[in-house]
Order: C-alpha cells, then sequence, then structure tokens
C-alpha cells in the first residue's frame, strides 16, 4: 500500500474547508490537520445523501487486500461541482486522499481522487 | 459544523445597535408596501427566483474564516456553556444529534451548507430549504402568532413587508435547538429577520435573536447568500444511507460498514 503523510498550510485550508460544508455532523472523528494517500480498487460507490460513501479494496504491505470505506461530500454538494453517480464505479483503479479516521480504523473523508491518467477531482471544497 | 455554526453567529457589535434600531416598527412603509396577500400584489414583489446558496466568504468581514466570540450571556447560562467546553475536553460535546439525522431547528437551519428557495403564494412566504429537506411557513397574511404555540423546530413565523424587505418575527421553538454551539435557549428566544437584496444575484438575512434568560444583549448576524438561477432545490434524505452518530453525551460515532 502506498501511504504518505503530508502536512501543510494547503491541507489546513482543506481542514477548514470541510468543517463549513460538512452539514449535518462534525468532523470530529477525522484527522484533519493530515492527509493519507490509500491506493486501490473502487468496489462500491453511494451516491447517497447525507454523504456519498466509497468502498476501496487497498492491499497492505504484505499485499493483502483490505477494505476501506470512505465517505464523501453530498450527492447534492458534488453535482454541483463537477461530480455525477458515474464518476467512480466498481472495478475503477484510483488513488485517494483522505483525512483518516483518528481511531485507526481503515475509514476516512475523502479530499480528492487521482486517476491514473493524473485527473484530480476534488471532494472536499478546495481553492486554486 | 463547529466553523460553521460560529459564523453563523457572527456577532457584528456595529451592526447590532443599528439592526436592533431598524427592527422597531415601520408601519407607514409596511402599510405602503405590497404584502403578497393576492396574486396582483405577489406580481409586485421583489423578484427572489432561483435558489440562494449560504455565502462562507461573505459572513466573515473581510472574507476567510473567523471564528468569533460566542455571544453575550447571562451568569446562567454563561455557566452552562463553560461546562459544555469542558465537557468538550472528555470527548464529549463533538457532535450534535444532527449527526443522527435530526434536523436542527432554527436559527441554524439557515446556515447551513445548501441553498434555499422562497416561494410567493397569498399570504405566505414558504422557504423550502435543501438541507434535512425542511420547510418553513411565514404568514404574511396580517394573522398574529398563536398565544401559546407548540414548540416546533422551525418556530411559529410571521412576516410583513417593508418595501423589499421581508421582515420576520419566529418564536416557539424546541427546546433542543440551539443559539450557538453550547448556548441552548429558553422559552422566551425571539428571532427577527429582516432579508433583503443587497444586489441582483446577493441576499441579505440580518437575524437579531433576543432571549432574556439567555443573551444580555441582542445577537446579531448578517448572512449573504448566492443567488444560483439554474439549480434546483434537490433531494436531501438524511437516514437514506447515515454513517454517523452522536451519542447521548455527543460522542461521535462512524459506521464503515454497511
Amino acid at each position: 500500500m502506498k501511504l504518505s503523510i503530508r502536512t501543510g498550510c494547503a491541507l489546513l485550508t482543506l481542514a477548514l474547508g470541510a468543517t463549513t460544508a460538512v452539514a449535518h455532523h462534525s468532523t470530529a472523528m477525522f484527522d484533519m490537520q493530515h492527509t493519507v494517500n490509500i491506493k486501490g480498487t473502487v468496489t462500491q460507490f453511494d451516491w447517497t445523501n447525507p454523504h456519498t460513501f466509497i468502498y476501496m479494496e487497498v492491499p497492505n504491505a504484505q499485499g493483502v487486500q483490505e477494505k476501506w470505506g470512505i465517505e464523501g461530500m453530498s450527492p447534492n454538494y458534488l453535482n454541483r461541482n463537477g461530480w455525477t453517480r458515474h464518476t467512480l464505479k466498481p472495478g475503477d483503479k484510483i488513488e485517494m486522499t483522505i483525512h483518516a479516521l483518528k481511531d485507526g480504523r481503515k475509514g476516512g473523508f475523502c479530499a480528492s481522487v487521482t486517476f491514473p491518467d493524473g485527473k484530480v477531482m476534488y471532494n472536499l471544497p478546495h481553492r486554486g | 459544523m463547529r466553523v460553521a455554526m460560529g459564523i453563523l453567529l457572527l456577532s457584528l457589535a456595529a451592526a447590532g445597535t443599528a439592526a436592533a434600531a431598524a427592527d422597531a416598527p415601520h408601519a407607514a412603509a409596511a402599510r405602503s408596501s405590497p404584502q403578497g396577500d393576492t396574486w396582483a400584489s405577489i406580481a409586485k414583489l421583489p423578484d427572489w427566483s432561483g435558489v440562494w446558496d449560504f455565502d462562507y466568504s461573505a459572513a466573515a468581514p473581510g472574507g476567510g474564516l473567523v471564528r468569533p466570540a460566542p455571544p453575550h450571556l447571562t451568569p446562567e447560562y454563561a455557566a452552562k456553556y463553560a461546562a459544555y467546553k469542558e465537557r468538550q475536553k472528555h470527548g464529549e460535546e463533538q457532535q450534535t444529534s444532527t449527526a443522527n439525522c435530526v434536523p436542527p431547528g432554527m436559527p441554524q437551519i439557515m446556515a447551513q451548507p445548501y441553498p434555499v428557495e422562497f416561494l410567493f403564494t397569498p399570504g405566505k412566504v414558504t422557504v423550502a430549504i435543501e438541507a434535512y429537506s425542511q420547510m418553513r411557513r411565514i404568514f404574511t397574511d396580517g394573522r398574529k402568532h398563536p398565544e401559546d404555540p407548540d414548540p416546533t423546530f422551525q418556530g411559529n413565523s410571521i412576516g410583513h413587508w417593508e418595501g423589499d424587505t421581508l421582515v420576520v418575527d419566529t418564536v416557539g421553538f424546541i427546546p433542543t435547538s440551539t443559539i450557538a454551539p453550547g448556548v441552548g435557549h429558553s422559552d422566551q428566544m425571539r428571532i427577527t429577520e429582516r432579508i433583503r437584496k443587497i444586489s441582483d444575484d446577493v441576499m441579505e438575512i440580518r437575524q437579531t435573536i433576543v432571549d432574556p434568560k439567555v443573551l444580555t444583549e441582542p445577537y446579531v448576524s448578517v448572512k449573504h447568500y448566492k443567488r444560483h438561477k439554474d439549480w434546483d432545490i434537490e433531494e436531501y434524505i438524511c437516514s437514506q444511507n447515515n454513517h454517523d452518530s452522536a451519542d447521548p453525551e455527543g460522542r461521535a460515532g462512524f459506521k464503515i460498514q454497511e
């Protein structure tokens, strides 16, 4: 599994964006100060309220597939920002930048998705 | 969420004084303004068509995100707020019941990161709120508040037009709604909103909250909403696929699997 942790002002901006835009709950359970990248295969994409939800199979360091569950912004927000319910589909190979759960379980909140061709789709509000 | 709520509750001290004065009845203006009591009268009301999205950048003076000071509280509610902040240090009060899909009610429902739409019918302005698929009914037919209104999420709203400004008075709120995070309200809370366009595509809502048991002075916020003529209010069924939760002490839960 490719796992990298980055910090910096840009990410703080993302974190602030998240707290303003996630309507129905606080981001207390996510590490909004840091991001983690996970790389794997989409198994399910729920285009639902109050949040979209992305399930991925991500190989760990031993090559064993682990299932991750990642919350995203609502379809109402995302479809006004370039996403559709077809943006992700089972089988898609993606790299996702997330704010991981603080409790260590394999979950988090999606900040952005990078596709194999290098295209980036932002999930959280993004400046610039 | 906490920042969002905070921004909503931006205390603009200077604006507060002005708004309090402006809230005095303008009987003459009201008498001479179309009140939307008939379809012909509605045609004379300002054009509020389209949907209006809460603008965070405009909510903070100078732009950017500002975490405002809490409102000025009575000793009783200042103590309650201090206890709330203390519980936060122990992992409680991280999350509200909105995480369980209970709508926040007034006033928080008017500062969600989702658009609202204003619908005019004779004697009534209806506010369709995308977040939690909520609705507010503002009666403009001259009726008074009920003597003893049942407490509701949106409260009981009556309004009148002063020129192009809709002035709304709301009372009768559920006990669990909050003025700001950690700041509840009493049965004496009253919310006044002055709603008007400040340009063709910007709506301003100047909101004044009074509650003699909780606040030592009126709590004023000014919120801006941006018009999107090509958007529609969309469905938002919070219980459709909710992975989040708050326990009774406000600890945050997150369910990964279905």
